[in-house]
């Protein structure tokens, strides 16, 4: 429980609280004093003029009277007035001994002590009149500031401490659902999810953030699952043809070249393969998104048919540019040309000799689209969204040479970019469309 | 030509040492990186090809010393990472090439020899020659024999390419490389379509031809002798 950072917390914050209550209190306390000394001070110091006033009016006796009468008021100052040879001449304090001007003295009387503040002036013919006041009173004051600001910092104490268990305990709780979804996980049960509460709070938020994390790993971790499937599915059969040459070859000395030429070419188809699933992966890892930038869609479109119009037209086909308005999308330009390149290579493939290829750039606006259209044979309706899939090949395409891997790239490729590919009958023919989002 | 092989497999470096020899190189071997090291910063080579995972030091890391201490040689990285950003990576280090294994040995050969005899001053001249072949790198003209003729601007590169590599086999992956800008493998013939196609237009009723194909490893401009 100690080791919970919301009750940490919350200690922390009683304790400041409870530091800023003694600071308070000390501060009230002192200047409250201060004022009630200055108060208490000032009536001293205004009852000792009226007296000297009423000794100049009335005469010694006129004082005297005075006297006699404030001491028999309840609540009234301490007074004491003595002759020139300190002879003790009326009121409570005229025994007292003390300096002129303001002093502090200690008297016992009626077997108690008390302290009191005095005023002692010397009037005109020598007698000395002292005014004084019990000091207990500005202590009783002190006592009740004291105590209540004892009262409030144990209520701060005590609200803090309560409030911290009850608050860490339902962070607590839902740290813990975390902790339990990550322990879930862990145990390689990947299909876990934290709660969400709906609240929109921060722990809300980091549970959404968490869960989305969630998800993203395990599309990864699926098609980490689905190129090994594919690999050890598609791979075998390439492998198997490359040992049987190799055999051949060390069976029968004379065909040895013809057979090491033969397990070479299976080499590098086979490495060809496996350099297009990684580049998948990476592509799928989506790590490339860093490096885009605004690419001319047209340009790119100009530079790939350049390069594969002289090949169609020795297949008697023939492969046009037709850019209806320019457009740019922010993208990864070697991997859109390569996109444009498989798109180009499986319509020159598949479409059959004599067939026209029209590669189309369209700005839509702020989008773009880039289409490759064939008028070729085209695909039956209901194999076309499995040509995205990693080494899929139509039953009649199983002859031509190529890894199947073309398109699974292409949609990697348009996933990265927030593009969507649609596969559509052009009539006769096939027409991939890659749509690009409207940039950000 | 004297050449550093910096390579940790122990097998692939004595292939590599002992087919480079054969095509009369010579050639040292470094199997670390520190090795490599003081081997790239002391001695005077030619090319070094580097590989880029090396035990103790790195092959990105040997290529960031050296060239922060001045040494120009040629360099080519080797890498079994085929991702596009080690080949960006790898060049923004001060290598001059990129070559992903696993390759034929016809491409490390036609790459090594590309690299090493690289005139520094080729950059500035204005026309390439070969026998009476002139390609005018500022009007973009090609003439035969005084006689002009008329090129695709790819097929203009193509031939400029031959022409600053004159007398050296380039690949097919160099052409689709440096004239495409095409950084993977196309599975379609464009290389080969695009070349017989200036074949035709250069070579084509010249008595001697200039451009020849070398099985097996791609091409190289000649002059006859």
């Amino acid at each position: 429980m100690f080791r919970s950072s919301s009750l940490r917390l919350a200690g922390l914050y009683t304790a400041v609280f409870a530091l800023s209550v003694v600071v308070l209190g000390a501060i009230t306390f002192f200047s409250m004093r201060q004022a009630l000394s200055n108060q208490f001070d000032a009536r001293i110091r205004a009852e000792s003029a009226a007296l000297v006033e009423e000794y100049r009016a009335e005469g010694l006796q006129g004082v005297v009277d005075a006297l006699h009468e404030r001491d028999s008021t309840p609540g009234s100052l301490d007074f004491g007035l003595q002759g020139p040879n300190g002879a003790p001449l009326a009121g409570r304090l005229a025994a007292t001994r003390a300096g002129l001007g303001w002093s502090s003295l200690e008297l016992r009387a009626q077997g108690h002590a008390e302290r009191v503040r005095l005023y002692s002036v010397v009037l005109s013919d020598g007698d000395k009149l002292l005014v004084g006041d019990d000091e207990e009173r500005i202590e009783a004051l002190d006592g009740a500031v004291l105590r209540g600001f004892g009262l409030a910092f144990l209520g701060v104490v005590v609200l803090g401490v309560a409030g911290g268990y009850a608050l860490s305990g339902e962070v607590n709780r839902r740290i813990a659902a975390i902790s339990g979804t990550a322990e879930g996980i862990i145990d390689g049960d990947l299909t876990r999810r934290v709660p969400v509460r709906g609240s929109d709070d921060d722990l809300d938020r980091l549970a959404l953030t968490i869960n989305r994390m969630l998800d993203r790993i395990s599309g990864l971790m699926e098609s980490l699952k689905q190129v090994s499937n594919d690999i050890a599915h598609d791979m075998r059969t390439p492998l198997t043809r490359l040992r049987q040459k190799l055999e051949a070859g060390l069976a029968a000395p004379q065909d040895r070249e013809a057979a090491l030429e033969g397990a070479l070419g299976d080499l590098d188809s086979i490495l060809d393969t496996f350099a297009a699933l990684l580049r998948i992966a990476q592509i799928e890892g989506g790590a490339r998104r860093a490096a885009f930038r605004a690419c001319d869609l047209a340009a790119l479109a100009r530079t790939v048919t350049d390069a594969f119009a002289p090949s169609a037209e020795d297949q008697r086909q023939a492969l046009t540019l037709a850019v209806e308005s320019p457009a740019t999308v922010d993208g990864d330009a070697e991997l859109l040309t390569q996109m444009l390149v498989n798109l180009v290579e499986n319509a020159l493939r598949h479409a059959g000799p004599g067939a026209r290829i029209i590669v189309k750039v369209t700005r839509l606006g702020q989008g773009a689209t880039l289409s490759v259209a064939d008028d070729g044979p085209g695909v039956p309706d209901a194999e076309r969204e499995r040509l995205f899939d990693r080494f899929y090949r139509l039953e009649r395409s199983r002859s031509t040479p190529g890894s199947g891997l073309g398109l699974a790239l292409v949609a990697a490729v348009a996933k990265l970019h927030g593009a969507e590919v649609n596969l559509l009958s052009a009539q006769p023919g096939l027409e991939v469309r890659v749509s690009f989002p409207e940039a950000a | 030509m004297k050449l550093l092989i910096v390579e940790d497999d122990a097998d692939g470096a004595a292939y590599l040492t002992k087919a480079l020899s054969a095509a009369g190189h010579t050639v040292d071997h470094a199997a670390a990186g520190r090795e490599g090291l003081m081997l790239a910063a002391g001695e005077a080579y030619d090319v070094i090809v580097l590989d880029r995972m090396l035990p103790e030091l790195d092959g990105l890391a040997i290529l960031r010393t050296i060239r922060a201490s001045g040494v120009k040689t040629p360099v080519l990285l080797l890498t079994a990472l085929g991702g596009i950003d080690d080949r960006v990576e790898g060049l923004e280090a001060g290598a001059d090439d990129y070559l992903v294994k696993p390759f034929a040995f016809a491409e490390l050969l036609a790459r090594v020899n590309a690299l090493a005899r690289r005139p520094p001053t080729q950059e500035m001249r204005t026309e390439l020659t070969a026998a009476d072949l002139k390609l005018d790198l500022l009007k973009r003209t090609v003439t035969r024999g005084g006689k002009r003729i008329e090129l695709q601007p790819r097929e203009f590169q193509l031939l400029e390419y031959l022409l600053r590599h004159a007398g050296r086999v380039v690949t097919r992956t160099m052409l689709l490389e440096s004239v495409w800008d095409f950084h993977f493998d196309p599975k379609t013939n464009i290389v080969e379509t695009h070349m017989s196609r200036l074949r035709g237009k250069v070579d084509r009723g010249h008595g001697c031809e200039l451009i020849h194909t070398v099985r097996g490893a791609g091409y190289i401009l000649r002059e006859p002798d």
